[in-house]
């Protein structure tokens, strides 16, 4: 260092550097493995389950967890390890499935409204606003008779169809905001297309906003693939998932099987919560101001 | 930019709700309708397989099935324009007399939950911004996380397993024992559904005015009320938290219709007997008048609520009035 200059009585030590950032710092990291463990636990069940999950062995029906069982078995005899893994796959696909299909709704429906003229951008929100107060309850049945017999794809569609519109709201309001930037009336000008613009200008700054909502999204549609699984409007009991194995619960109660509720549901809330920590790390990376609805 | 008109104001909000039911009502019709499956099976029960095509043809006539969708909507409209909404094909009574006979329950049920999330989060949220970043406010809000991931219905589920099965505290279903149905009797039933009901939905909003208050404690207002000598709890109960109440306010009229849905699956679970177990059976049977009557009645909840909490909010920010986002305007 120079030392021609004593600067007499100024000398602060420097502070000491910045303790260096682990690259984990911050992140949910507990979270994440748990969820690493149990996507790929369902996807790769064939490997270690140790009963064919679909296997009704009436004789062990509605016993409790122990050597043979670990997890016990449910009223039809099946054995509930081997089936939660089995059917935490079809409870994970339809969360992603569905979250898709809502995901895409909300940013076609968002930027319409969003690029729209007043009026019909005001027509498109009370049409949502209409949407919305029908009972969901009754567009689910709707659309369940109309599909058909329930399976993977429809539920996840009736799950997605319904779900996709508090995500459309912010879709639009960040368009509206975006919409007048200079590049994207330029690009406007240049005589690009609403798909264009959308895909090529607007997608890419608003998908950091609608990041954990997509998130989010991934938790209440396994949520409510469980919750109508349960009240007998979702999977039939064929199709193994955790709200189906759920659905045997009334009959748990009666014969005091706790294995079967505490089980499943406990698997479902953590995988949900799992995704709810990193949907909460994502909302913070994202700067976006919590709780705002 | 002052408010020209307060008639035209609350004309236009009334117009836009009726045009918002009547549309609900076509379209709620229509897919009803159009939705397979038998109403006739809900009128008479295992009957209905068993009829000649003559049968059928006179049942359906009896009923007013056999017309043309709009047909049918139009002589229903005039019906509903009278107060009659027509018979429940299940009950075989006036469709009111049904609702009416399930309504108090919902509204015992869904208000008393309400009332608890409104006081539980306002006290909660200020609780955890009084104790900013403290043990207790980390605790609250890691269990707010958790609480809020658990569906509804498991958590039914578990509490009756614990209560009801295992400890024989408390009643597992019904709203009232068969027979008896005192006051105390109804507020033991009610204790699980509502302790579920309230549960999901408190966390959330006192999550909201724990942010909102703290947000507010920044502000420079603050600064000015600490120099002038106000103790830290006038700061934040005299200041902060009358700042938050609008918000507060408007986003609870919105929540209304989410406490009452939540109470759907609630009801169901418990076999509840309100009106939730009854929009169930009304669209699984096709039990048409039944589930227009329902369907209206919720959906006018929902548009009503959101109408309030845009006149509550428009009340807050008038830039809000004209519908655009708030822009640098001078107010006289």
């Amino acid at each position: 260092m120079d030392e021609r200059f004593i600067l007499v009585g100024a000398r602060t030590p420097l502070p000491p550097p910045p303790p260096e950032k682990k690259w984990y710092a911050g992140k949910p990291v507990f979270s994440m493995v748990v969820l690493a463990v149990i996507i790929s636990g369902c996807l790769g069940c064939e490997l270690f389950i140790p009963k064919d999950p679909v296997y009704m062995d009436l004789f062990h029906a509605v016993e409790s967890p122990g050597r043979e069982f670990w997890f016990g078995t449910d009223t039809m005899g099946r054995d509930i390890f081997s089936m939660i893994w089995f059917g935490g796959r079809v409870s994970l696909a339809i969360g992603f499935l569905s979250t898709a299909i809502s995901t895409f709704l909300a940013i076609l429906f968002g930027a319409a409204s969003g690029l729209a003229p007043r009026w019909l951008d005001e027509l498109l929100m009370r049409l949502t606003e209409i949407f919305l107060s029908i009972p969901s309850l009754l567009l689910i049945i709707l659309l369940q008779a109309i599909l058909g017999k329930a399976g993977v794809l429809s539920i996840s569609l009736v799950i997605g169809v319904t779900g996709w519109t508090s995500m459309a709201k912010v879709v639009r309001s960040e368009v509206r905001r975006l919409r007048n930037s200079e590049y994207v009336l330029a690009s406007r000008c240049m005589g690009a297309g609403f798909f264009h613009v959308l895909l090529r200008h607007l997608a890419p700054n608003f998908f950091s906003s609608i990041m954990f909502m997509v998130v989010m999204n991934v938790r209440s549609a396994i949520a409510a693939e469980s919750t109508l699984s349960f009240i007998g409007l979702g999977l039939p009991l064929e199709i193994i998932s955790w709200g189906s194995m759920l659905s045997l619960s009334e009959k748990a109660l009666l014969s005091e099987a706790w294995w079967i509720i505490l089980i499943p549901g406990a698997f479902l809330v953590a995988t949900m919560l799992c995704v709810t920590s990193i949907g909460n790390w994502l909302r913070g990376e994202s700067g976006q101001k919590s709780g705002n609805l | 930019m002052r408010q020209k008109n307060p008639f035209l104001y609350y004309g236009r909000k009334l117009l836009g709700f009726a045009v918002s039911v009547f549309l609900l009502s076509l379209v709620v019709f229509c897919t009803a309708r159009l939705a397979p499956g038998d109403p006739l099976v809900s009128y008479y029960g295992d009957r209905a397989e068993k009829m000649t095509p003559q049968e059928r043809e006179q049942a359906e006539a009896r009923l007013g099935l056999d017309e043309p969708i709009h047909v049918q909507y139009v002589r229903w409209l005039e019906n509903a324009a009278c107060g009659n909404f027509g018979i429940s094909y299940k009950y075989k009574t006036d469709v009111i007399s049904v609702i009416a006979g399930r309504l108090p329950n919902t509204l015992i049920l869904g208000g008393t939950a309400f009332l608890l999330i409104f006081a539980g989060a306002l006290a909660l949220g200020a609780l955890c911004a009084w104790n900013e970043e403290n043990f207790l406010d980390r605790t609250v809000c890691k269990v707010g996380t958790i609480v809020s991931c658990i569906p509804e219905f498991w958590l039914s589920l578990v509490l009756i397993l614990v209560f009801a099965v295992q400890l024989r505290w408390l009643p597992s279903s019904g709203a009232y024992t068969i027979g008896g149905g005192g006051l105390a009797d109804r507020a033991v039933h009610l204790i699980l559904p509502l302790t579920v009901t309230a549960a999901g939905h408190l966390w959330y909003y006192a999550y909201m005015i724990r942010n909102k208050l703290l947000e507010e404690i920044r502000s420079d207002y603050v600064l000015l009320a600490k120099a002038k000598g106000l103790s830290r709890r006038a700061v934040l109960f005299q200041h902060c938290l009358r700042g938050v109440l609008p918000t507060y306010l408007s986003l609870m009229a919105i929540s209304v219709p989410h406490i009452l849905g939540g109470t759907y699956i609630v009801e169901t679970v418990f076999s509840y007997p309100g009106i939730g177990t009854l929009s169930y059976e009304s669209a699984r049977y096709q039990d048409y008048n039944l589930l227009m009557l329902l369907c209206l009645i919720s959906g006018s909840v929902v548009i009503l609520c959101n109408i309030l909490a845009q006149i509550i909010s428009e009340w807050i920010d008038p830039r809000m009035r004209s519908g655009e986002p708030p822009e640098v305007t001078k107010h006289g």
